[in-house]
């Protein structure tokens, strides 16, 4: 088995004119990037760097100056390609006059899912994003976190194999937050490949596997997040609380070999303790007119509940015959865990996959990454102990 | 074609929830009864239903095509200026599918308006001798003469005879010196032409004026045809009344003296009043087996008048041909055809332009349709001038205008029942359908390769 390209650039240039013709800005400059079948990759970057740029080309919304792009191993514009990808804005440019079901209704139907299908993956998305009270009110009367959600609902409707989400954080709150990285790292572990644009370096170190930093349109660094980040002079040691007696050994045993060392209990992170008062007044049934989400207690369940919810949007089937033969959306059926290599060999091996000149690579990332979600579960268990616990 | 569908769907309910259709729709409601009621025309029943119908179907018209220039030039404009466009063209849409949609949703609101309120006005228009006192008399004129739908015919026209009496008065004018110096034999002769053209159609105290038809077909030998005139005249009395004589039938049997007459001459004395349209009723036996009929006029020599008819509305014979129903049906989708074109015009100029400049384009064709024939003809004035310039330049772009005025302009068949022939229905409708194929095939390709995003770095 081969492993293969999800987005490739070659040479990718941008630059734009003035009214005369005259080349103002390089937006994004000579840009070769490679995204790898169920990668998580972030474009990193301040604002004004090029990363919506870069997204807006990928999916056919502008043109390259020069360069070529390849998704999916063809051109995103076409509709066997794009019947594929997911995509997020930057923000969720949404009809005001639609309510939420039809807006999803609509965006069901641009993918030629049959009635049966939208019907099912709408009620499961809705539900996910905590908006299945408010299905029938119009999108013009939602706040901006709101909006996004149908945004997320609607990249998600078709079941993509590829999803690009351009600052999928942005005007979320932490629960919503916290829900997209948890649906991140789940799209990862059923083999789908994201692209994300974040200048919020926090959530990408989250859920990314790979980033590109990009300034001035072109890229500074790209690498695993891991090779990137690791202190390689330091080494740090997580265990469970210890008594005073153990500690002050610690410390003799490393001074003793001439090391510094600084022991303290750790920070509960913000996120997570902010999410523990929204659970906690949920559960004493306050009411409220924005979006309500299950928050489940610890992260194991977290990442049950987004299984659950994906099990449901895949469970409901194309009905073959139903849908014209060409312009068949192509909803793949994805696997529970691993990657759905058939359908992507097939789509990559068009001609234009032909001239690219990369050679291929052993690909290990579903290993990778469950090591990864080993060591983040530890800590987040960690975390959520009852505070009696926590403290010495 | 589903993903047509689903875009002509959510334009038709943005033009319903954008308030914008109800407006006009309220307006229509409201004003279509009212005018059923305050409608009198020239007094009589038919005067009233013609002038409602008119009015009405003219209002219709009008306000519906203002409300698909402003729904067909707002729903993609308003979609790329607010970037929804992001997340409808990177779904698997091609993008002439997304124009087309816009299209189709425009068109489906103007087909459920247009029927809705013609049917209205079709409604009232045939209830309205309840609202008032009405003779027999009007109820049967109103059925005949509205109620219907009738072939037109305009007399043959004998340009050798005009020929040759514009030669004889060249050669007469020749002979007693008075011929113009200043002006050409071509222009000279021109004039005589136009005189002479004059004079067939024109009858001094005790003259006559004939007209012959051919192929005058009534569906029904029992039935009767109609004798339409106009005319004007040299001396005006005060009671502006004209004595006069018709002669209707086979002329051809007293012009080469058959001895018995085979089909009968019908006799109508009448008085009427000039530079008004009138019309009488007459036997359909007059007309000959071959479709032959002649109308002679006979001017009484008490009128002390010369009595003009034109050429353009001095005569006509009518005869019912089909029905009102139908008739109205295929002037209401003649109506559709116009919108469905603002429709595309709306939509494909969106595809390269923003909503004002768009609209005011659109606001400029309209009212170039309503006015064509004006604007057609002082142009062609201009291009006597310069005559290759404006062949390439001016005159294929007026082509390109619609056309609603003179012959184009179906309220006035509606109004005098006269039939639309298929030929003239398939030539309105497929004139617009052409210009409309060329627009969304330009738009098409422009919308294919235009970016999309603002460029923001």
């Amino acid at each position: 088995m081969t492993e293969t390209n999800v987005i490739e650039t070659f040479s990718l240039t941008k630059t734009f004119s003035d009214w005369w013709g005259r080349d103002r800005v390089i937006a994004v400059d000579n840009l070769n990037l490679k995204v790898r079948n169920n990668q998580v990759f972030g474009l990193l970057g301040p604002n004004g760097s090029g990363k919506t740029t870069i997204l807006k080309m990928l999916l056919g919304l502008l043109h390259p100056t020069k360069g070529k792009v390849f998704v999916l191993g063809g051109d995103s514009k076409d509709p066997k390609i794009s019947s594929q990808i997911g995509f997020l804005p930057e923000e969720s440019y949404l009809y005001p006059y639609l309510n939420a079901r039809e807006t999803l209704d609509f965006y069901g139907r641009l993918f030629g899912l049959n009635s049966r299908v939208r019907k099912a993956r709408i009620d499961v998305l809705l539900d996910m994003v905590g908006l299945s009270g408010m299905a029938n009110r119009p999108i013009g009367t939602f706040s901006k976190g709101m909006s996004r959600r149908i945004g997320l609902a609607q990249a998600l409707i078709n079941d993509p194999k590829l999803l690009i989400l351009d600052e999928p954080t942005s005007g979320l709150d932490p629960i919503g937050t916290r829900q997209i990285k948890d649906l991140i790292v789940e799209l990862a572990k059923r083999g789908k490949t994201v692209l994300l644009s974040s200048h919020l370096l926090a959530d990408a170190e989250e859920v990314c596997d790979r980033v590109a930093i990009l300034y001035g349109g072109l890229v500074q660094r790209e690498g695993k997040i891991e090779d990137l980040l690791e202190q390689k002079d330091k080494t740090q040691i997580t265990t469970s609380v210890l008594n005073d007696r153990t500690i002050e050994q610690i410390k003799r045993i490393v001074e003793k070999d001439g090391g510094e060392i600084e022991i303290k209990p750790p920070m509960q992170k913000l996120e997570s303790y902010f999410i523990d008062i929204v659970r906690e007044a949920q559960q004493a049934r306050k009411h409220t007119s924005g979006a309500v989400n299950r928050m489940e207690v610890s992260d194991t369940q977290r990442a049950a509940a987004m299984s659950d919810v994906l099990d449901k949007l895949v469970a409901a089937k194309i009905e073959t015959g139903k849908t014209e033969k060409v312009e068949s959306p192509a909803v793949v059926e994805t696997e529970k865990v691993g990657t759905d290599y058939g359908v992507l060999n097939q789509l990559t091996q068009g001609s234009s996959l032909q001239q690219m000149p990369e050679p291929v690579e052993q690909f290990e990332k579903p290993k990778e990454l469950s090591r990864q979600d080993e060591i983040k579960k530890n800590i987040l268990d960690e975390l959520t102990k009852p505070e009696g616990d926590q403290n010495e | 074609m589903s993903r047509v569908w689903a875009v002509a769907k959510n334009s038709f309910v943005s033009a319903m929830r954008m308030k914008t259709a109800i407006v006009f729709m309220l307006l229509l409601i409201v004003l279509l009864p009212i005018m059923s009621l305050t409608s009198t025309g020239d007094g009589t029943l038919k005067g009233r239903v013609q002038s409602f119908v008119s009015y009405g179907l003219g209002l219709t018209s009008f306000l519906l095509s203002i409300l698909t220039i402003v729904v067909s030039c707002y729903t993609l404009s308003s979609d790329i200026k607010n970037k929804r466009i992001y997340m409808v063209v990177t779904k698997p849409i091609r993008r002439f599918e997304l124009v087309l949609g816009k299209v189709l949703g425009v068109a489906v609101l103007d087909f459920l308006l247009l029927f809705v309120f013609s049917t209205i006005i079709y409604s009232l228009a045939l209830e309205m001798h309840r609202f008032v006192k009405t003779s027999p008399e009007e109820l049967a004129a109103v059925n005949n003469e509205f109620f219907t739908a009738r072939m037109a015919l305009k007399a043959n026209y004998d340009e050798g005879v005009v020929s040759t009496r514009a030669e004889e008065a060249y050669k007469n004018l020749q002979s007693s010196g008075q011929l113009s110096e200043d002006k050409s034999k071509q222009v000279i002769m021109n004039e005589l032409a136009e005189a002479a053209r004059h004079s067939l159609y024109s009858a001094e105290p005790g003259g006559v004026v004939i007209w012959e038809f051919e192929k005058v077909k009534p569906a029904d030998t029992n039935d009767s045809f109609f004798v339409r005139f106009k005319f004007d005249a040299s001396n005006i009395p005060t009671d502006k009344l004209f004595y006069g004589v018709w002669y209707i039938g086979d002329y051809r049997q007293i012009k080469y003296g058959q001895d018995k007459v085979k089909t009968p001459i019908y006799t109508v004395a009448r008085k009427d009043v000039m530079r008004m349209v009138h019309e009488f009723q007459v036997p359909a036996d007059a007309v000959a087996a071959d479709g032959y009929l002649a109308v002679v006029f006979y001017n009484e020599l008490e009128n002390n008048s010369t009595v003009i008819f034109s050429e353009e509305e001095g005569m006509e014979v009518l005869y019912k041909a089909g029905s009102f129903a139908e008739n109205y049906a295929l002037a209401v989708l003649i109506i559709f055809s116009r919108l469905v074109f603002f429709a595309v015009l709306g939509v494909s100029l969106t595809t390269w332009l923003g909503f004002p400049v768009a609209i005011l384009i659109c606001f400029v064709a309209f009212f170039t349709g309503v006015i064509n024939g004006f604007i057609t003809t002082s142009f062609d004035y201009m291009g006597n001038n310069m005559a290759i310039l404006y062949q390439f330049t001016i005159k294929p772009f007026l082509w390109l205008l619609p056309k609603f005025d003179e012959n184009y302009n179906i309220n006035k068949y509606v109004i005098d029942a006269r039939l639309i022939q298929s030929g003239f229905f398939a030539m309105a409708v497929v004139n617009l359908a052409i210009k409309s194929v060329l627009l969304l095939l330009a738009s098409f390709i422009i919308f294919a390769r235009r970016e999309l995003a603002k460029i923001i770095v």
